[in-house]
Order: structure tokens, then C-alpha cells, then sequence
């Protein structure tokens, strides 16, 4: 099978969107340039007409994609860094994720919210962030945080045709990221975790970046422990059970994302495991985020960040076996 | 084109039934029968019937929370049993009684609503740009109020609206204050429609009171957006008669505004004013208006009995509301 970029995935999955739907359209600062790489080259293509710049305006970005989405477009507004999504609170946290449900579900939001989400870039603290709990909070909003090309793509499609309000995060240190992404076309469903390595000693389940450390982690220790990796890919729609299944089967749960830790994403899904298949548990799972603290630039960064090395020590603490090289 | 007779009947019509609806949510306060607060718009029908009078049914309106907006809504064809019912908590309500005081109407261009004020730029915004795109002809009217001007999504989207030509009316319904907020200390110039020049668009000031003129006005400025010259502004100098609001939450029954000045704009009451003007100018006798006023009770009561009867919604439709599929 061809490897291709993350970006350049998504960038496919666009044009096939655009090709097969001609509600679907872009909006958002620089879309045409395409900051990331992922939006470039769409206006040669489909015209400045569906290729909106903006202004400097976020909470114009959001509320384009809002308003055209209620009168049965499919917009797709990029916001450039996740961070930028603070900006425009009202229009996507109080807004798009209520609108259906305050108006007795009489009108459909089908709009994709996309973000650059993820330190590592040295990028300081505005434009570092990974937001995903403050979306997976949201009730109204779906979240998607693919972690390799095939997903990037596949899930795009599946953002674009979705009737509701998707957020889509893509991470920036995913962006040239190679993998295989079939010719054919094809989707990604929401709500379906991919094991992405099998294991039994313990279920190890990250999200975006922390996907691909956990599975250069999980190559490191092989010979000493068993890693099962999955990756739920979609946070809401969340597949618990997956997860569940996967614990059950390991005795063993860590769970590793970029999100700061208090309130994250890791506490929520290690709270739900808890709930349904506490017995299952051999030791206490353990969280591998982002440090209680903003993210800082510059070389103190990778402080702030889970690193593959913070995976590791999970892992040996929940297995109670000295994994260290 | 001037306004017909029946045309003129229609505004009266509207201004009557607007009136005698918004009476009922008040005095639905006292009888416990409206469950959430209300923010009459008694004194200021004239803008919401005057603005909305004669747009077409696929043109999209922002009402304005004044009366809920039920001086719009009426005037936009909409429907007042569900209005009424969404105010008494009912499954029958425009909203299916999940949202209290929302209404929405996709069929007549009311594509909802939202209490954070300041939401309308940025909405009103995508359906503008989704207008233009639509290439129809269909126009936005997007109503507001002075304190909503001091919000910074008028900046990020009347800008937009004015680079992209969107078929976009603003009309601000100033009444001089936002709640207990004088406009004279929460706006450095004297007229909304100076806000007009930085954007690069044309505007007009109107008597509030004075539903011919703010017909007119707003008129102009909806040919101007159907001929792809872009947006307008109009600023509709009015007043409210009753509080800012009532029922739960606000319990502090402040009211700042001098009782000679309220008691010189009742006496610009645009109800009054205009049967005047019908008598006078003999467009309407005085037993056509009695009948007009006869059956705006009779359909206020009827819908009042309409939402007394009807259900409250059952709580198992809740997960349903959230997401489409
Ligand atoms: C974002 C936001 N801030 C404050 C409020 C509370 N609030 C509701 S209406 C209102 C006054 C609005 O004034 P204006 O826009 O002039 O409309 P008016 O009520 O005078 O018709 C305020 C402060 C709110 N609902 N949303
Ligand atoms: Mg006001």
C-alpha cells in the first residue's frame, strides 16, 4: 500500500468531500495558503468561493460555519491552533453544541471544527494546548483525535458527513507523519477503537502523539511485557467497551494523553473503567498527561509533556515489573 | 413602493397581536404558568413588525429578546401556539419545551436563538454567507440591541459582512439601555449607526416608534442586500415600557430610568400612534381596527388554552434532542 502524510490524508479526504458533496466548504484564516499543510492546494481546485479566507476574526470563522450549517451547508472551519477554540468559546461550546438540543433537535449543525492541537513544537503556551477534555465536556460536540494518516482520513470523511457539530483535532507533530492509506476510497466510523497492537499483560490507551509513543514504547519492552495499545480515536462518541474488553483481559490500565491531567481525558476514561469492570483491575491505573501547569516554550517544554518515558514508568508501575533498559 | 392599505392593516394586525402575546407570557408570570423569565418588548412592536413585514419566507431573521421576539416571529409567519407553549414549559412548544423562551421555525427563515447576547453577529454572519453562496436572493436580518453592540462578535462580523458583500441587514433596536446600563456610559458615540462608517456601509436612523418608518428604512436596506450591493445598517431609536425583566432571576426590581421619561415615551406608544395615523388618514375605519384588536385576543386566548392543554415533555426524549443521526 502507498504511505502518505497525515496532512496530505486529510488533505484527500477534503478533496474527496468537496468532489462528492458541494455543500462541503472551507473557512478560516489562511485556508488557502493552509498554515499546516492540510488545506493548500484546495483553492486551485474549488475557487476561492470554497476556500473562504477570513479575516482575523474567530469568532467570524465559528459562527460562518454555525450559521451556513443550520441552512443545510457542510462547512469545515479550520482554527488554526486548538488554543484559538477559547476565542470563539461561545460560538462553539455554547452555541453548536446546543443549538439542536435547544431547539427541540428541528435543526442540524452538520459542521466539522478543525484544530491544530499539541505541544512539542516549542510553541509556548498559546499555542501548545490539547484541549480535548473541555470538548469531550461538552455535551452537543463530537471529538475526533486521529494518530495516523489512515485515520486522519478516514475520519475527516466521516466528520464532513456527519449531522452534528465534530470537533477534529489533528496533532502537529502528526503532521508528516507517513503511513499506509489505501488508493480506494474508504471511512473511518466514529465510536469504534482500533486496537493498534495487541498485547495481554497490560491495555495502554493514548490518544493523537501519545498513540505513537505508546507504540514505541510497547516495540522497547516486548521482550519483558506484552503492551496492548488502543486508540478510541473518537472521544465522543467514546467505545468504552473496547476499552473495557481490553482491561479485562490485561488486569492492567494506563492511559496516556496530552490534555492536562486534572479533569482530563485520562480521568474520565480511567473513572468509567472503574465503573464497569473495577474487579477486572489488578493494580490501580495510572494517568500519563500533561503536568498540572500551563505548557511552557522553549527546552522546559518537554517538562510540561508526557513523554514516551513517563509511558514507560506507568507501565512498569501498574505490571510491578523494572522495565528500564 | 408605498405601502397598500392592506399592507398598512397588516402592520397594525401584527403590531396588535405582537402586543396582546407578550401580555400573556406577563401575566403567565403571575398565574405560574410561564416557567422561565421574560423580557417584555411592550413599546418596542413596532421595530420587530416594521423590520420584519413583507420579507420573504426563505429571508433569515435574528429576532431580537425583546418580547422574546414575538413581534418578529409573528411578522415572519410564524407560529404563535408555539411560542406560547414554549413559554408554559409544553412538548408542544416551537422548541418541544427544551429551551423555555427559544423559538424556531426553519420553514419561515427562524433558524433559532441564543441568550448569549452578542451571539446574533457571528450567526447572522454564516447565514449571510450561506445566502450568497445560495445565490437566490434571499437577505438577513439580523436585530440587536444597543448593550449587544458593545460586544466585540459586531466588530469580527459586521467587518466580514462588509469585505464580503453578504446580503446582511443590521438594525439595532436601541432603547438606551442594556439592562441597568445607560447607553451614554457604555458607548463612546451617540448613535449606533455611526458604526456604520468604519464598516464601510450605508445607514439610516429611524423613530422606533414609528412602524412605516423603520419599515421603510429597513426596506432599503434589504433591496440594497438582494442586489448584491452589500449590507446596511438601520438604527431604530425605541423604548420599553415595562422592565428589563421579569419572573426569576432578576429580583431586584431596580428601576433607573426617571419615571417623566418613561412616562413621555408611553405617550409615543406605536400602537396608539398608529391607529391614530390609519383614522386620520382613513386608510382603516374605526370598526376594522376593533376587529383586528377583537381577534388578537381571541387568538391569544386560544393559544393560551392550547399550551394550558398540552403536555410537558417527557423526559426520555432528552438523548434524542442531542445529537442527530
Ligand atoms: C453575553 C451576555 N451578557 C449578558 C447577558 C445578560 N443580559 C441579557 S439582556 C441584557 C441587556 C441587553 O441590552 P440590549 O442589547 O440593549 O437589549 P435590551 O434588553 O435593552 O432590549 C443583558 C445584560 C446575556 N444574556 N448575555
Ligand atoms: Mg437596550
Amino acid at each position: 500500500m502507498r504511505e502518505i502524510p497525515y496532512r496530505i490524508a486529510m488533505q484527500e479526504a477534503l478533496i474527496e468531500e468537496m468532489s462528492r458533496d458541494e455543500k462541503v466548504f472551507v473557512v478560516g484564516e489562511d485556508v488557502q495558503a493552509g498554515t499546516f499543510g492540510v488545506t493548500s492546494t484546495l483553492v486551485q481546485r474549488f475557487g476561492p468561493g470554497r476556500v473562504i479566507d477570513t479575516p482575523l476574526s474567530e469568532t467570524a470563522v465559528a459562527g460562518t460555519a454555525l450559521g451556513a450549517a443550520m441552512t443545510g451547508y457542510r462547512p469545515v472551519a479550520d482554527f488554526m491552533f486548538a488554543d484559538f477554540i477559547f476565542i470563539a468559546g461561545n460560538e462553539v461550546l455554547v452555541n453548536a453544541a446546543k443549538w439542536r438540543f435547544a431547539h427541540g433537535g428541528k435543526v442540524n449543525l452538520p459542521l466539522v471544527y478543525m484544530a491544530a492541537m499539541g505541544g512539542g513544537a516549542r510553541n509556548g503556551p498559546e499555542h501548545s494546548m490539547s484541549p480535548e477534555s473541555l470538548i469531550m465536556h461538552t455535551p452537543g460536540l463530537k471529538l475526533a483525535v486521529p494518530s495516523t494518516p489512515y485515520d486522519a482520513k478516514g475520519l475527516l470523511k466521516t466528520a464532513i458527513r456527519d449531522n452534528n457539530p465534530v470537533v477534529f483535532f489533528y496533532h502537529k507533530r502528526l503532521l508528516g507523519l507517513r503511513g499506509p492509506v489505501p488508493d480506494e476510497e474508504y471511512t473511518v466510523p466514529f465510536g469504534v477503537a482500533d486496537v493498534k497492537r495487541e498485547g495481554t499483560d497490560v491495555t495502554v490507551v493514548a490518544t493523537a502523539l501519545q498513540v505513537q509513543h505508546a507504540l514505541r514504547v510497547a516495540e522497547e519492552v516486548k521482550e519483558r511485557v506484552s503492551v496492548e495499545v488502543i486508540d478510541p480515536r473518537t472521544l465522543e462518541p467514546l467505545d468504552i467497551d473496547a476499552i473495557v474488553r481490553s482491561v479485562e483481559k490485561t488486569g492492567r490500565l494506563v492511559v496516556a494523553d496530552e490534555d492536562t491531567e486534572r479533569c482530563g481525558v485520562a480521568a474520565e476514561i480511567i473513572t468509567q473503567v472503574m465503573e464497569r469492570a473495577f474487579d477486572a483491575l489488578d493494580a490501580p491505573p495510572k494517568r500519563v498527561c500533561a503536568a498540572n501547569l500551563p505548557i511552557p516554550g522553549g527546552f522546559i517544554e518537554a517538562s510540561v509533556l508526557p513523554q514516551p518515558a513517563g509511558i514507560l514508568a506507568a507501565i512498569e508501575a501498574v505490571t510491578g515489573r523494572a522495565l528500564k533498559v | 413602493m408605498p405601502l397598500t392599505s392592506s399592507q398598512m392593516k397588516t402592520l397594525y394586525a401584527n403590531m396588535v397581536r405582537a402586543r396582546r402575546f407578550d401580555e400573556k407570557i406577563v401575566q403567565g408570570i403571575a398565574d405560574g404558568k410561564t416557567v422561565s423569565f421574560f423580557h417584555s418588548g411592550l413599546g418596542e412592536e413596532a421595530v420587530g413588525v416594521g423590520g420584519c413585514a413583507f420579507l420573504r419566507p426563505d429571508d433569515y431573521v435574528w429576532f431580537h429578546h425583546r418580547g422574546h421576539g414575538i413581534a418578529h416571529i409573528l411578522s415572519k409567519g410564524g407560529s404563535p401556539q408555539g411560542f406560547v407553549a414554549e413559554h408554559f414549559g409544553k412538548a408542544t412548544g416551537a422548541c418541544n419545551g427544551m429551551a423555555g423562551f427559544h423559538y424556531v421555525d426553519p420553514e419561515h427563515g427562524l433558524l433559532g436563538f441564543s441568550g448569549t447576547i452578542g451571539s446574533a453577529f457571528p450567526v447572522s454572519l454564516g447565514w449571510g454567507v450561506a445566502a450568497k453562496m445560495g445565490n437566490r436572493g434571499q437577505v438577513v436580518v439580523c436585530f440587536f440591541g444597543d448593550g449587544a453592540s458593545n460586544r466585540g462578535t459586531l466588530h469580527e462580523a459586521m467587518n466580514m459582512a462588509s469585505v464580503m458583500k453578504l446580503p446582511i441587514v443590521w438594525v439595532c433596536e436601541n432603547n438606551l439601555y442594556a439592562q441597568f446600563m445607560p447607553l451614554k456610559d457604555a458607548f463612546a458615540s451617540e448613535d449606533i449607526a455611526s458604526l456604520a462608517i468604519p464598516y464601510g456601509m450605508p445607514s439610516k436612523i429611524v423613530d422606533g416608534q414609528d412602524v412605516v418608518a423603520v419599515h421603510e428604512a429597513v426596506q432599503w436596506a434589504v433591496e440594497r442586500a438582494r442586489a448584491g450591493e452589500g449590507p446596511s445598517l438601520v438604527e431604530c431609536k425605541t423604548y420599553r415600557f415595562r422592565a428589563h425583566s421579569e419572573g426569576a432571576p432578576d429580583v431586584s426590581h431596580f428601576e433607573l430610568r426617571p419615571p417623566d421619561e418613561v412616562e413621555a415615551w408611553k405617550k409615543r406608544d406605536p400602537l396608539l400612534l398608529f391607529r391614530e395615523r390609519l383614522l386620520q388618514e382613513e386608510i382603516a375605519t374605526v370598526g376594522e381596527l376593533d376587529r383586528i384588536d377583537a381577534d388578537a385576543a381571541e387568538e391569544a386566548d386560544a393559544a393560551e388554552r392550547f399550551a394550558i392543554e398540552s403536555p410537558q415533555p417527557d423526559p426520555s426524549v432528552l438523548q434524542e434532542m442531542l445529537y442527530a443521526r
